[in-house]
């Protein structure tokens, strides 16, 4: 039994790990569709992550091991946050009693050491996108913990497996919470992946990158590491997203390996749609746009307290 | 007042201009800038012998342009700046300075034009400053990290407002103007078609008047009206293109794409008459190359069709999107009054309500008989200029449509005479972006002795950095955009 739900748990991280990529491709797929173009083949960034591992890796004068060493922390912790998520009915390779706190620290962990790595260039540009990286997560933390975390209240477990699996479709206050969660996780998703309507992933423009500019430095295979783990992190969030969605499979893994495909595909066609039909924020909008998500959360936890 | 008028494309004789000494140009220049008009050229008549200069000034109610000259003896080329009390002429005084060694004494602000390296003063320039714990700097470029034109930006920020940009630009620098002396009139069509790759039309067509009006060549009424579409045609390629830049630069992907589209409808329409997409090749002294047939007639006649239906779904659905008017408003403002003091041209300057329009107010070819309609706009923000040029797109369309009905008949190249011994001709042109200039003179064997280009980018690249001004520094690529200046015509 223990060494089943270990390979469940290996395997559940080789399909996040191998798959996240690939949903890259499919928006960006989609988006170049929907605005009349034929867009690359959704295998695109595959190829271009191939294409970095040839190139040189060259590290700015200025820096120091920081540098260096930051990609790797970088996609490890986002690696491990990833073998904290359950797909369909297999336990994941990491899960215990409030590891929800470890996944989102692990997380913290990669965007801190992004963030120190962009400050170590020394250059203005990148000292600026970590500066607005920085100010975001403030605003983006407690997203993630009045949603998941109010989830975690009403279903008393802490652990991500748990709260997901404790979702029962017949207590109506669920239903609810879901509907209400989804919301937020998705602005969640858009805010820590550097997506729009937050931060433009196709931008050329530095001045006005979030993400992008503190990798602006970054060759090699150190940009590499960096895309990878931002592909990672955003397949992370489509799969909290996609989690939801768990109980309709009612125990059964086929019907939870479909429904995850399926939802999959229709986030990544939402993602496509909501950045072809929608302009960036103003940068000094964002933390409005990230609170509303946090009030969505609050609101989640006065429900279930003024409910139970 | 002294000075010598003439209209836009008037070929005058170069003693007529009076040569006053120093101190009675400096106040007739004050006059003439203090009653309202606006200086387009301040430059030696002739490049080897600095001593001799003028300025041009031009007034758009009286549709005129004042000629003074000054004559500096010896080796001190010196002049009071006007530059304090009148900001416009700062630049113009600069790239004098860094031309010929002049110096403006009291000038406010001397500082390279194009030399990044040149000594102005006693010193290499040193970029404006502001210290303190939380300020910081942050330089662009000259290499971006897109495939555009370079150019230096050093902004003053405190976290993510701007307090001051300085753009530094001569990176794009080909000597274009020392170019036009030396080359062969085949050469210099071409040389004007590549002073500013966007705009071909605009410059190739004032710098074909300069030279008809310096041989006295009359053309076709015919030929005028192909050009003046081409022009349009252009116009609206650039804006749809502007557009579909302000567009994506918000992240906006379905205008943006659609905006793409129809640009390429416009530019093929300028294909189909003449074999190139930017209209090289369509200009010639005395008239065009490629005449309108029935096949190409109906081929951009289709494809404007397309355009006017398109247009209008485009443009309601960018301009009422609640996102992108919130990125727009009150973004990069710059106030008709500092517009007016730092002398901003075209459509920059119609979107802080300065009516001001070559086309209209220095009518010159065809528009002499067929009119254009002004648009102004008041609020000088970034949503003003891209409206404007919205609402430009709308005008020109019209205008290419009433032109290609009622074509006249008539031949499309006339002779060209020789060029007229010792004169000098100022032919400006409405460019998509601006007020472009050319002013011409010759010598006694009929050589062209000097020639100056004006871009609207000249003047214009200062009111970027005004617009960024209490600006966030994201918001810095939206309001260049929106300003949509050239580099290469900034730098000859």
């Amino acid at each position: 039994m223990e060494v089943v739900q270990i390979l469940q748990g290996i395997i559940s991280l080789i399909l996040i790990l191998g798959l996240s990529p690939l949903f890259v491709g499919l928006v960006n797929k989609q988006k170049a569709i929907y605005t009349g173009r034929a867009g690359a083949s959704i295998l695109q960034p595959y190829y271009e992550l191939k294409k970095l591992m040839k190139k040189e890796t060259i590290n700015a004068n200025s820096s120091s091991f920081i540098s260096t060493i930051a990609p790797l922390i970088n996609l490890i912790a986002v690696a491990a946050a990833a073998a904290m998520l359950p797909i369909s009915f297999a336990r994941p390779l990491i899960s215990f009693e409030g590891d929800i706190i470890l996944f989102a620290y692990m997380l913290g962990l990669a965007r801190f050491f992004q963030v120190l790595a962009a400050m170590d260039i020394g250059s203005s540009f990148e000292g600026m996108g970590a500066a607005r990286e920085a100010t975001f997560a403030v605003f983006a933390e407690p997203i993630f913990f009045f949603t998941i975390g109010s989830i975690a209240f009403i279903s008393g477990f802490t652990s991500i497996y748990d709260i997901y699996h404790s979702i029962r479709l017949d207590n109506i206050s669920f239903v609810v919470f879901i509907i209400v969660c989804s919301i937020s996780v998705f602005i969640l998703a858009v805010t820590e992946c550097s997506r729009m309507p937050v931060d433009d992933p196709n931008t050329h423009l530095e001045l006005t990158m979030i993400h992008e500019v503190m990798i602006l430095d970054n060759s090699g295979i150190d940009l590499f590491l960096y895309q990878y783990s931002s592909y990672i992190k955003l397949f992370i969030y489509v799969i909290l997203e996609a989690s939801f969605f768990y109980p309709f499979a009612v125990q059964s893994y086929t019907l939870g390996i479909i429904i995850f495909v399926v939802v999959i595909i229709i986030l990544s066609a939402a993602l496509a749609a909501v950045e072809t039909v929608t302009s960036r924020f103003k940068m000094k909008n964002i933390p409005h746009y990230l609170l509303f998500a946090t009030a969505i959360g609050i609101l989640n936890l006065l429900i279930y307290t003024f409910t139970k | 007042m002294n000075f010598l008028t003439v209209k836009n494309g008037e070929v005058f004789y170069r003693n007529e201009i009076e040569f006053l000494n120093r101190n009675d140009f400096q106040d007739s220049v004050l006059n003439a800038l203090t009653s309202g008009y606006r200086m387009i050229g301040l430059f030696p008549v002739d490049k080897k012998n600095p001593n001799k200069i003028v300025s041009i000034l031009s007034d758009s109610v009286s549709s005129s342009l004042y000629i003074i000259g000054c004559e500096i003896p010896g080796n001190k080329l010196e002049f009071e700046s006007f530059a304090n009390q009148f900001p416009q002429t700062n630049y113009f005084e600069c790239e004098l300075a860094e031309n010929f060694g002049y110096k403006p004494v009291n000038h406010p602000w001397l500082r390279p034009v194009r030399k990044q390296n040149i000594i102005l003063g006693n010193q290499l320039y040193k970029f404006f400053n502001i210290d303190g714990d939380e300020v910081h700097q942050v330089a662009v470029g000259p290499i971006h990290a897109g495939v555009i034109e370079p150019g230096h930006f050093r902004f003053q920020c405190h976290g993510e407002l701007v307090y001051h940009l300085e753009i530094n630009l001569g990176y794009q620098h080909r000597g274009v103007e020392s170019l036009m002396l030396s080359a062969n009139p085949n050469q210099r069509i071409i040389l004007s078609e590549s002073i500013a790759g966007d705009t071909v039309v605009g410059h190739t067509y004032a710098h074909c008047s300069a030279i008809e009006s310096m041989t006295d060549t009359q053309v076709n009424l015919r030929a005028q009206l192909i050009r003046s579409i081409a022009e349009e045609l252009e116009r609206i390629a650039m804006h749809l293109s502007g557009l579909g830049g302000i567009a994506n630069d918000i992240g906006f992907a379905l205008p943006a794409a659609a905006y793409g589209r129809l640009r390429t409808l416009v530019i093929n329409s300028l294909a189909f008459l003449c074999g190139s997409r930017f209209g090289r090749g369509l200009f010639v002294y005395g008239g065009v190359r490629f005449d309108f047939n029935d096949e190409n007639l109906k081929q951009i006649k289709g494809n404007l069709e397309i355009i006017k239906k398109d247009i209008s779904a485009i443009n309601d659905f960018f301009f009422s999107s609640t996102g992108a008017l919130l990125r727009f408003e009150n973004t990069g403002i710059v106030s008709k009054d500092f517009a007016v003091k730092i002398g901003l041209v075209g459509t920059a300057a119609r979107s802080c309500g300065i009516e001001l329009d070559t086309r209209i107010h220095f009518p010159y070819g065809a528009y002499r008989y067929f009119p254009v309609s002004p648009v102004t706009l008041s609020t000088g923000d970034v949503f003003a200029r891209a409206r404007l040029r919205a609402l430009e797109i709308d005008e020109s369309l019209s205008f290419i449509s009433e032109q290609l009905e009622n074509l006249p008949n008539g031949k499309i190249i006339s002779d060209l005479n020789k060029l007229r011994i010792n004169s000098g001709v100022i032919s400006i042109v409405e460019g998509w972006r601006g007020e472009i200039v050319h002013t011409a003179f010759t010598d006694e064997e009929g050589k062209i002795l000097q020639y100056k280009i004006k871009d609207p980018s000249f003047n214009n690249w200062y009111g970027l950095s005004l617009a960024l001004r209490k600006t966030a520094i994201s918001d810095f690529p939206l309001c260049n955009k929106s300003f949509d200046l050239s580099y290469a015509g900034h730098d000859l």
